[in-house]
């Protein structure tokens, strides 16, 4: 009996101990997450200007967004086409990159470092970076592609400056990131049973049936895991769009986030901003939950699942 | 166990606390004072001695002042209004105090004049009237003008010189300016390498274009008015300034600007630029060594003369907590700031043009850009505030505006849909604001 208390002290003591080592975190989460979570969802009711006290206006806020407000539905369709591109297109050139690397040559942890860099530089300098190399005139994309303009006797691209082409020099130049997806890939592809590549072997598979037959279906857990997280990162596009081109041309690039951070910061209509932060949380929540249905036909778990 | 807890929690206490340093105010009232001269900044020293110098006048109150950057300002001062942390003294826009004193965040500025029983009151006869205006909410000062900024011609003399034009010349009806403007383009290689001046270049807006005409964004119920004919000529006047140049030049041009991160006048690529009266202090930190001069912006036939002026109110913040002494203590420092001879030094100290008229006057004798700068702040006029799109100029017209500079609407297009996207901010603000 005595054990048992002493036992059940000493539980409690250690959890005591745990919480408190916790405790910098939780409190963090709390103050800085759990807050403003809550009073974000009370103030999307309101309407607030930051100054004075938010006044309730019931559903006029989400009523005013859907059925008044051209903007709304321009900026969200801007960003649908993003995600719609930018994700698939991000998930080809990671896994195409990763099985690339995924090879015995001299050098590769250098490949790998090379490509994984530009997800250690900053998105403002990236994007200040590729706002020059895109430049129409100056630019050295247009340098190197001189030479095909002149073949096919065209106007140089106008890149980030044209309605036509805006959204997708976006979308090209986030692919210079790709190289953080790809390291998730390499880690699973190096984490397949060499067995299963040599008894294909046996069987005379070459390297292309032994990627679509096994690298591929065994790789799906993590290509499944940046998918979702290129979902949730899709929808808050912003950075990119504020720095290059101020979402414009013609607010081509004026995706949801940035009228979201507009309505904020140029409209002072906090009540409005922090509806529209609801919305997109509804919105990037009904696709992940898709894409969570979808996962038990597409993605492996092992044998047992 | 015990003592690992104690020492866990003395090092959580020691972190908070560690935050609250020392201070030399002491047994006096401090009182917190933000201004845009943050340490490193070259007018660091000049501001904190005009501190000081308040400090040591004294002994009931002490200011503390804290400097941010012009681009950090903004988003500490309207946290710390909507949080009711504000400092006790603050510097903001002039344009919007009315939004501020509607939502009572602000003290009432004539109440404390009239209670003011000291023999140096605050001088309301040193300013503007045009900015008193704005800082004026049902009949009362909520805010005093603190500095003014006006928009100005700027000329390349030497460029004159080579065209064997004297400032005679100098262009003061839009006839005129068109006129001289095309007489420095250069095209070399079919790429032009300078031109005379473009209406979109510097400082130049859409609607300070449209002031001149006496026309503008608004009509006085605050609705949008830019349907009519005479909005569409002067966007079109805008649009084809330089239409005699492919659009590819121009864009060319305009980049060719940009890569060099420089003023177009300062790097003289632009013979004539519309610009605010901060580039004076450019040019001369640049160590340019071309001959300038500045004019009013020349205006067309029938027009006025008007400049669009923006300007920092000071303003005392009220946070809700009835802090009498607080109020008193910061008013005196607010009146010393407000004083003829502080404004001197701050005008020195900033580069800025302040309020305060004999100030000023006294400040720019002998330099006869500064005098010049200074003469057309009486033709400044600050742009109106729109509850429901405060940045009526900014996101909500540059779309529009860029469509139809590049030709992707044409001008009427273009203001029929600023216009109705007005409308509709308008619906909606009014339908969440009873």
């Amino acid at each position: 009996m005595a054990k048992t208390i002493s036992m059940q002290k000493l539980k409690r003591q250690e959890n005591m101990m745990g919480y408190l080592f916790a405790s910098p975190w939780l409190l963090g989460l709390i103050v800085l997450g759990l807050f403003p979570i809550i009073a974000s969802f009370y103030i999307s009711f309101t309407n607030y200007d930051m100054i004075s006290s938010p006044n309730f206006v019931g559903f006029a806020n989400y009523q005013i967004l859907f059925t008044n407000d051209d903007l709304f539905w321009k900026s969200l369709g801007n960003t649908f086409y993003h995600v719609a591109i930018a994700i698939p297109l991000g998930i080809v050139v990671g896994v195409s990159l990763a099985l690339l690397l995924n090879n015995k040559i001299k050098g590769m942890s250098i490949y790998r470092t090379l490509f994984y860099l530009p997800n250690v530089v900053s998105i403002v300098a990236m994007t200040l970076l590729w706002l020059w190399l895109f430049q129409p005139n100056f630019g050295i994309v247009n340098e190197i592609l001189a030479p095909l303009y002149k073949l096919f006797n065209m106007e140089p691209l106008r890149w980030h400056q044209a309605v036509e082409t805006s959204k997708i020099t976006l979308i090209i130049m986030g692919l210079w990131s790709a190289g953080g997806s790809m390291v998730i890939y390499l880690a699973q592809m190096q984490d397949i049973p060499t067995s299963l590549y040599e008894s294909a072997e046996i069987d005379g598979a070459n390297w292309i049936k032994k990627t679509i037959y096994i690298t591929l279906p065994l790789m799906t857990p993590s290509i499944f895991f940046n998918f979702i997280m290129g979902i949730i990162g899709g929808f808050q596009v912003f950075t990119i769009a504020y720095i290059m081109t101020s979402g414009g041309p013609s607010r081509s690039t004026y995706y949801y986030a940035y009228y979201m951070f507009d309505k904020m910061i140029a409209d002072q209509a906090m009540g409005m901003a922090s509806a529209m932060a609801w919305i997109l949380l509804v919105i990037v929540l009904i696709f992940t939950m898709i894409a969570l249905r979808l996962n038990k036909y597409v993605v492996y778990l092992g044998e047992e699942a | 166990m015990k003592k690992m807890m104690l020492l866990v929690m003395i090092l959580i206490t020691s972190m908070t606390l560690i935050a609250c340093g020392g201070d030399e105010a002491g047994d006096k009232i401090t009182i917190d004072f933000w201004h845009m001269s943050p340490v490193g900044s070259t007018s660091f020293s000049g501001m904190r001695s005009i501190i000081n110098d308040f400090n040591e006048s004294q002994d009931t109150y002490f200011v503390r002042g804290t400097g941010f950057s012009f681009w950090d300002y903004w988003d500490k001062i309207n946290v710390a209004v909507a949080s009711r942390t504000a400092p006790d003294i603050g510097l903001s826009t002039i344009d919007d105090v009315e939004a501020r004193a509607r939502s009572g965040v602000l003290y009432n500025i004539s109440d404390l004049m009239a209670s003011d029983t000291t023999d140096a009151p605050l001088e309301v006869d040193e300013f503007r009237q045009s900015q008193l205006d704005f800082a004026t909410y049902q009949g009362d000062l909520y805010a005093m003008p603190f500095s003014a900024t006006t928009r100005v011609l700027y000329y390349n003399l030497d460029m004159f010189a080579e065209e064997g034009l004297t400032e005679a010349d100098v262009p003061e009806t839009w006839d005129e300016l068109k006129t001289i403007a095309k007489k420095f383009d250069v095209v070399e290689d079919g790429q032009l390498t300078r031109i005379g001046f473009d209406p979109t270049y510097g400082n130049a807006t859409y609607h300070g274009w449209l002031w001149q005409n006496n026309l503008d964004f608004f009509d006085e119920n605050k609705l949008p008015t830019l349907n009519t004919q005479a909005h569409i000529d002067v966007l079109e006047w805008i649009m084809n300034f330089n239409s005699e140049y492919t659009r590819t030049q121009l864009t060319t041009f305009g980049e060719g600007n940009q890569l060099l991160g420089i003023n177009p006048f300062a790097s003289q690529r632009v013979a004539m630029i519309v610009e605010v009266d901060g580039l004076y202090q450019i040019i001369k930190d640049a160590g340019a060594t071309f001959n300038y001069g500045v004019a009013p912006i020349p205006i067309p036939e029938g027009g006025r003369r008007v400049n669009w002026g923006s300007g920092f109110s000071i303003e005392m913040y009220d946070n809700g907590k009835g802090e009498d002494e607080q109020r008193d203590g910061s008013f005196l420092f607010y009146k010393y700031l407000l004083s003829k001879d502080v404004q001197i030094r701050l005008a020195e100290v900033n580069g800025w043009i302040m309020s305060h008229i004999s100030a000023m006057e006294e400040y720019v004798e002998g330099n006869p850009i500064l005098e010049k700068l200074l003469a057309e702040v009486d033709y400044a006029v600050d742009k109106v505030y729109i509850p429901y799109a405060p940045s009526w100029h900014g996101n909500d017209w540059q779309p529009y505006y860029t469509e139809a500079l590049s030709g992707t609407k044409t001008a009427a297009e273009a203001l029929e849909a600023a216009r109705l996207n007005y409308l509709q901010k308008k619906q909606n603000y009014d339908a969440v604001n009873p």
